[in-house]
């Protein structure tokens, strides 16, 4: 049997009612496996952005399930939401989003700071920023480092909690082509060397070269759906 | 340290103008209260003070409806038996029309109240003595008479050594008219009308009064004040009302109705100085708000990667405690500044009435405390907004 970390069951989304009803998503269905390293692609306004939200139950689909790691997240309340997302999920913002306020080392801490395990965390984000290259850049705060160099500290803050899957949303799309391909083959790195999943989405399919799955979103609808082998 | 704390405590201190704005507001607040505590309680503290010194003493005895027959001396002395009493001191008001003679001219007869006291027994009782004015004595003599700086204004400025011509209506009714010699002039005002009052010996304005023997009030001054009622219920114990009718009074008791007034003011401008507290609660609300608006991507970031509602209440709440305290701290320092430079100007009232000013910790710590719990509850609804972001939608309009 697969070992599936990410199972997605005919999910709807919604927004309004009646004559102004607006299918954002419409009867998608797609799983991946644990340690995939796939792409969610699709032209602006695909749905592709909305699907990561609900994929990292920031928003519920209307219809449908979105089973993680074995739970079924439909049944968890805002409160357990909450936790499931810290426990689970990493996120990759397209604007890095790190707390101006709080240092970079704070920042990669926060999420075991809010999970309550905060011992031997500052070791273990030490450990990261050395890996991402930033160790002399720990003490300094959110807005003081260049961008690529913050969406580095983000992928370091998805990956402190040891999450099963880690979300990015087009994590080059604010960065300059030397970052960009910097940050893809560290994602990239990532993913073999933890084992992790990620789940990329992005208008540039190109640009992260070989991957494992690759889905393609059009007018909320999945339009096609390639594995490794018909990539390669 | 709590990482919201951590968080509520960064997103203030980094944000310097709405710090120092919502602080200032705070403190402010505080300012206004102690300012008021300054100067209203200063100056109710000094019309009690005042009515003690001059007027009450600590107790204050008379007798119901009539003058005391009893003996002054004996009275003076059983008092001043107690332990607690430091002096005793009898006195007689009446009131009487006075005229002087200046360069010849009379200056027209007038009505002044006239207050007479034993020139021993009072100096250990009261410190109306003090008020006389450099130049001037106390109403040693028989014949002597201390005007009121107002008096003696009204009548022309005569001098220490000039006459004056005192007209009173004896028990009888009859009129007694009296020369007597100025041997001072009061340079106090005091809260008790001194400025407007004559002195003089109660010997003489008893002999004027044709009340030998006899006396309208005494004066305790205690050593310790606090054991007025105490004093107060020896004395009765000892001379039943139902035989002498004697009433006995503490200052809170004799000075009702000068101080309740004042109480009332007092109170109406407490009352204005917490509605002041309460525009800073609206200033802090205002400022969190914006706080709140500032900083929805981080709300909507902290949300994402897990952080529950209650935990984004909890860092706007931090932000209120750090505005709350610092504010205090602030408002403190403002406030006892100001009440030392009060204490060291001997700051008056309408130039005449020195206020009684001291460091009333207990109400420091209370005008604090609410400051910050107002500060804090401030805080709430702008935190409560915060926790209705959603993630998305925070991280999108932020």
């Amino acid at each position: 049997m697969a070992d599936y970390v990410l199972e997605v069951k005919n999910i709807d989304k919604v927004y309004g009612q009646g004559e102004t009803e607006v299918y954002a998503l419409r009867n998608l269905s797609f799983s991946v496996k644990r340690g995939e390293f796939m792409l969610i692609v699709g032209s602006s306004g695909s749905g592709k952005s909305t699907l990561l939200n609900m994929i990292g139950l920031l928003d519920r689909p209307t219809r449908g399930k979105v089973i993680i790691d074995g739970v079924d997240t439909s049944e968890l309340n805002d409160n357990e939401l909450s936790t499931f997302r810290n426990t689970k999920l990493g996120f990759i913002f397209q604007f890095s989003n790190l707390l101006s306020d709080l240092t970079v080392l704070e920042n990669v801490t926060l999420p075991r700071k809010i999970q309550g395990t905060v011992q031997n965390s500052a070791d273990e984000a030490k450990t990261l920023l050395k890996t991402v290259g930033l160790e002399t850049q720990m003490h300094k705060f959110g807005n003081q480092i260049s961008g690529g160099q913050a969406q580095r500290v983000a992928i370091t803050r998805a990956l402190i909690a040891k999450p099963a899957v880690v979300l990015a949303d087009e994590p080059t799309g604010n960065l300059d082509s030397v970052s960009a391909e910097t940050t893809v083959q560290l994602l990239k790195s990532l993913n073999r060397k933890l084992y992790q999943t990620f789940i990329i989405v992005t208008h540039d399919r190109h640009q992260f070269g070989e991957v494992d799955k690759v889905v393609t979103i059009k007018d909320g609808r999945i339009l096609k759906e390639e594995m490794e082998a018909n990539l390669a | 340290m709590d990482y919201r704390a951590q968080i509520g405590i960064r997103f203030i201190t980094r944000r310097r103008g709405s710090l120092i704005a919502a602080s200032l507001a705070v403190a402010i607040a505080i300012l206004v209260v102690q300012v008021n505590s300054v100067i209203f309680q200063g100056l109710y503290d000094a019309i009690v003070r005042d009515q003690i010194n001059y007027r009450f003493g600590h107790v204050y005895i008379t007798r119901q409806e009539d003058y005391i027959t009893k003996s002054d001396f004996m009275l003076v002395n059983w008092l001043e038996r107690i332990p607690y009493v430091q002096a005793a001191a009898p006195r007689i008001d009446s009131a009487a029309s006075i005229n002087a003679t200046i360069d010849g001219k009379i200056i027209r007869d007038y009505s002044v109240p006239v207050i007479g006291v034993d020139p021993v027994l009072d100096k250990e009782a009261s410190t109306m003595y003090q008020t006389v004015g450099a130049g001037g004595q106390y109403v040693t003599y028989r014949d002597s008479v201390v005007l009121g700086a107002i008096v003696d204004r009204d009548l022309g400025f005569p001098q220490v050594g000039d006459n004056v011509k005192l007209k009173f209506k004896d028990q009888f009714g009859n009129d007694v008219l009296r020369r007597l010699t100025i041997v001072g002039i009061t340079a106090t005002a005091g809260s008790v009308g001194l400025d407007n009052s004559v002195i003089m010996n109660i010997d003489t304005l008893r002999e004027i009064l044709n009340r030998p023997h006899q006396t309208q009030s005494i004066l305790v001054r205690l050593n310790d004040p606090t054991k007025d009622t105490d004093v107060k219920d020896l004395f009765l114990a000892a001379f039943p009302s139902s035989a002498d009718k004697f009433k006995a009074q503490t200052i809170e008791e004799s000075a009702e109705q000068t101080l309740s007034g004042f109480r009332s003011g007092i109170a109406l401008i407490n009352l204005v100085g917490y509605f002041g507290m309460m525009s800073s609660a609206f200033a802090v609300v205002t400022i969190q708000m914006m706080q709140v608006t500032s900083k929805t991507r981080d709300i909507g970031v902290m949300r994402a990667i897990g952080a529950k509602r209650k935990d984004v209440l909890l860092v706007f709440i931090f932000q209120g405690m750090v505005i709350g305290a610092i504010g205090a701290g602030l408002g403190t320092v403002m406030g006892v500044t100001y009440t030392a430079y009060a204490k060291e100007t001997h700051m008056t009232f309408q130039g005449s009435l020195p206020l009684e000013v001291k460091y009333n910790w207990t109400s420091i710590l209370q005008t604090d405390i609410m400051a910050f719990v107002l500060a804090v509850i401030a805080s709430i609804y702008p935190a409560y907004k915060a926790t209705r972001l959603e993630p998305v939608e925070a991280m999108r309009v932020g």
